[in-house]
């Protein structure tokens, strides 16, 4: 067999592959499409019927107007903008101490950081319930946040101090030299230079929090302040085999946000895990 | 442009000089993130070891010092069926989604090496599953694994070999189809980690070795796994202690049953606490899970130490 021969060969075996992949990737999220596009009689049909011939855009109006999705989506847009926000204001600063300061315990406080990021949730949750029902915070989307914001900070501030690290320490001293004080040089001359980095945060910070469960979960008990991944395990608890099309709408309504940012920003994402994967 | 600098200067100085001050110690920087992570992280853990020697539960408010709740735990059969259970689910999670993670990355890898198309939607079909929330993928699967009509899966099971599976009913399957969910999650993570490192491979070694004709199982196996043994060991880590934590995709698929049958750590403590209101057990169920956290980070560490060393 030729070297071109075989070397096709691998190619078609390559291709083959990428189909057994798609396939088990995308299925389940066709399917959800599949479903929220059914009617019900679509729904019981036998044989399957794999995608409506009459798509049912109406399932989507219907849980517009009989849920509270809306409420959800935009709880969960408030709450991840507020998130991201908070969290950068946290971590930028102590990213640019580790960055640029020696001092002791310097390697210890990295590592106790980092840390925090191996805790689960459901731990931290527990107690943060009983002190916020005991100083009546329970119920606000300002004690959710700021539990957000803790969660997102560890994985944020290595990022962001692996970010800056990049960055050579020459530009900061002729900042200095020019007399800005710390706090201009990371304000005039790091944060310009950063914006990559701090794009790649946000979103990862972003996806995560969309996602976050545990914590609304356990924190929260009012349906008006549920974001939309509480929301839709409410939604899901009352939803029966007849009712499945509305669920699979509400589903896809909840991943298209997320969706998006991540098909339109996929270079930034992928370029951001990758780089915290090199980084370890 | 003297005239320029001396200008700034003049101005930042009389404007910022206690900044100045404080900004030049490390302490305010960090300030902020210290009393956060103190608040939210340290403080819990805290109470929760606290909570862990107590008979507290969520009902009444008072309660006393005890050892009873490790005892009640360490004697329970349901505790070790639970253990049993979590690293099962671990184990499989993480197996597969290291070999289908490692996989995909070299699929995508050697096609983006041969020019041929679609490697991109490949990456970001993979990549979506980790976009998406936990919840939902267990919402998702839930449909899926639907054992009546509309359940998609056993609807080609049956027409491909005539037989249908309990996937969410049968206590056994029900943990395999909990565990074959996960996967499907958490390979994106894998794979993208896998393929980073992939990139930041050495040519000449990989070139070198082709010279010497090693085939390509030869050099995967004798020089990429070695030189990338950090970085998979890392994502091990990494992958393993997100399977332990996991809480949100089982409780939307199966809530932890049929039974206990797929009630993994996380969810265990949950069910304890607010569901039978056994804070000091829960509490107990929650110090093993620090602990499997605390032995995960220590392991961590001593390979981050070490690969700095050889960096």
């Amino acid at each position: 067999m030729s070297k071109h021969h075989k070397e096709r060969w691998i190619n078609s075996g390559i291709y083959l592959a990428y189909v057994f992949v798609l396939l088990f990737f995308l299925f389940p999220i066709f399917w959800v499409l599949s479903l929220s596009l059914k009617s019900v009689q679509e729904l019981f049909a036998t044989p399957l019927i794999w995608f409506s011939t009459d798509p049912q855009f109406a399932n989507y109006l219907h849980v517009f107007q009989n849920t509270n999705i809306v409420n959800y989506l935009y709880n969960s847009a408030k709450i991840v903008l507020l998130t991201v926000l908070f969290t950068l204001l946290v971590a930028i600063p102590a990213a640019y101490a580790f960055s640029r300061f020696n001092f002791k315990y310097k390697k210890i406080s990295l590592f106790a950081v980092i840390m925090f990021q191996m805790i689960s949730p459901v731990v931290i949750a527990i107690p943060l319930y009983r002190f916020f029902v005991q100083v009546d915070l329970i119920n606000t989307h300002a004690s959710l946040i700021l539990v957000y914001v803790a969660i997102q900070l560890p994985f944020s501030t290595w990022f962001l101090k692996g970010f800056f690290d990049t960055i050579p320490q020459a530009i900061d001293e002729a900042a200095i030299v020019d007399g800005c004080t710390r706090l201009q040089t990371l304000l005039k001359v790091i944060l310009p230079v950063s914006v990559p980095g701090i794009v790649s945060t946000s979103i990862l910070v972003g996806v995560q929090s969309w996602s976050q469960f545990v914590i609304p979960f356990i924190l929260l008990d009012n349906n008006e302040l549920y974001p939309v991944s509480v929301g839709l395990v409410n939604l899901q608890s009352t939803i029966d085999a007849i009712t499945t099309h509305y669920l699979a709408a509400a589903s896809m309504l909840a991943i298209l946000p997320v969706m998006l940012v991540f098909i339109l920003l996929q270079r930034f994402i992928v370029g951001a895990l990758t780089s915290g994967a090199v980084k370890g | 442009m003297t005239n320029l600098k001396l200008d700034y200067q003049q101005t930042s100085s009389a404007k910022v000089s206690i900044f100045k001050v404080l900004g030049n110690s490390p302490v305010p920087w960090l300030f902020p993130l210290a009393m956060i992570l103190v608040f939210v992280f340290l403080y819990p853990i805290v109470d929760m070891i606290r909570l862990s020697f107590t008979n507290a539960n969520l009902i009444s408010a008072e309660y006393d010092y005890t050892l009873s709740s490790y005892l009640t735990l360490f004697t329970s059969s349901g505790f070790s069926r639970m253990i049993l259970i979590t690293l099962f689910f671990v184990f499989f999670s993480v197996l597969f989604q290291m070999l289908l993670g490692c996989l995909i990355a070299l699929l995508i890898d050697q096609g983006v090496k041969r020019g041929l198309t679609g490697t991109v939607m490949v990456r970001t079909s993979v990549l979506s599953a980790w976009a998406i929330p936990g919840v939902i993928i267990g919402i998702i699967w839930s449909m899926l694994y639907n054992e009546s009509q509309i359940g998609v899966i056993n609807y080609m099971l049956h027409s491909f070999f005539g037989w249908s599976l309990p996937f969410l009913s049968d206590p056994n399957v029900a943990l395999i189809s909990v565990t074959l969910a996960n996967i499907w999650r958490g390979t994106a993570f894998s794979m993208i980690m896998i393929y980073a490192g992939l990139q930041t491979l050495p040519r000449d070694i990989i070139e070198a070795a082709m010279i010497d004709g090693a085939n390509a199982i030869k050099r995967l196996v004798y020089v990429v796994i070695p030189t990338l043994a950090p970085l998979l060991l890392i994502n091990l880590i990494i992958i393993t202690v997100d399977t332990f934590n996991t809480f949100d995709m089982v409780m939307a698929l199966t809530g932890g049953g049929p039974g206990q049958s797929t009630e993994v750590i996380a969810l265990s403590i949950y069910n304890r606490i607010f569901r039978e209101f056994e804070l000091g057990q829960g509490a107990a169920t929650a110090v093993v899970l620090l602990a499997i956290n605390t032995l995960m980070t220590i392991i961590y560490f001593h390979y981050m130490e070490k690969k700095q060393v050889v960096a």
